[in-house]
């Protein structure tokens, strides 16, 4: 379950931020070029871009460059972590039941033989 | 899925874990049930889980206490059950203590069934949580929308490789 989005501790960081939250929140819209999603702040383009590049690196953001053009997509992962909440809950009992099963199928194997 | 009509799920607050145990419904029951077996699965290892309390009965007491890291133990869970149908089902609640007392900190309910299936045992954990913690943030994002969408491929995806 581990392996397939950024660890929890990113992905949380990365919204501790008033900027990546809306850049979120306008990707949550549909996909955006850099440009675009840089407008409405008052940042230098290399400022914006550190956000960027952490919002990709937290598995938030998926980006493509075409050209000079970069584009940025909501990376859907990452909702799974998030949704941290539910997830982690999901992650914690499903845990539960692999340990589970583990022990009792252990349990059996370990009847059977005595 | 075996479900408790009583429980209607609600996607955005319960998840529901299903599963064919390849072991006999008391094999089962007993993993569950019997502390010293509990403690073997309920936390993942190398965190060690103590069973403090394990009364089985309606409004009977149950305390687990977790250590990570070697530290000393610390609470887990504290609540009490609700319900316990031998072999057939266990409710339990962090809402109420013991004895039914409200609890400081309210969070989920939780039934877990066992049913015969061909292949051993459908253990199936349905969890009923208050709320979303970061509800609030889903929607400040504006995409609140999506997270069911998210959530069933999720879950889709658990199920498949479960």
């Amino acid at each position: 379950m581990a392996q397939y989005h950024a660890p929890l501790d990113d992905v949380f960081q990365a919204l501790a931020d008033p900027t990546r939250r809306a850049v979120l929140s306008r990707l949550g819209t549909g996909p955006a070029t850099v440009s675009e999603l840089a407008r409405p702040f008052d940042m230098a383009l290399p400022s914006f871009m550190k956000h960027i590049r952490l919002l990709e690196k937290s598995g938030w953001v998926r980006t493509r460059k075409v050209g000079r053009v970069r584009t940025c997509t909501i990376d859907e992962t990452s909702f799974a972590a998030v949704d941290g909440w539910l997830a982690a809950q999901r992650d914690l009992w499903e845990g539960r039941t692999d340990r589970l099963e583990s022990f009792v199928t252990a349990t059996q194997t370990q009847e059977k033989r005595s | 899925m075996t479900l408790d009509t009583a429980t209607p799920v609600q996607p955005d607050l319960d998840l529901t874990i299903t599963r064919i145990i390849a072991a006999p419904r008391p094999a089962v029951w007993r993993a569950w049930t019997d502390s010293a077996s509990f403690e073997q699965w309920w936390v993942p290892a190398p965190a060690l889980c103590r069973v403090v309390d394990m009364e089985l009965a309606p409004g009977g007491s149950f305390r687990t206490e977790i250590s990570e890291g070697g530290g000393d133990f610390g609470p887990h869970i504290t609540g009490c059950f609700l319900a316990v149908d031998e072999l057939e089902r266990i409710v339990f609640t962090n809402s109420l203590v013991a004895g039914w007392r409200p609890a400081e900190s309210p969070f989920m309910t939780a039934v877990i069934t066992f049913a015969d299936h061909p292949d051993g045992t459908e253990y199936v954990s349905h969890v009923m949580h208050r709320n979303a913690a970061d509800r609030a943030l889903h929607e400040e994002l504006g995409f609140y929308d999506g997270w069911g969408t998210v959530i069933g491929q999720l879950a889709g995806f658990v199920e498949k490789t479960g």
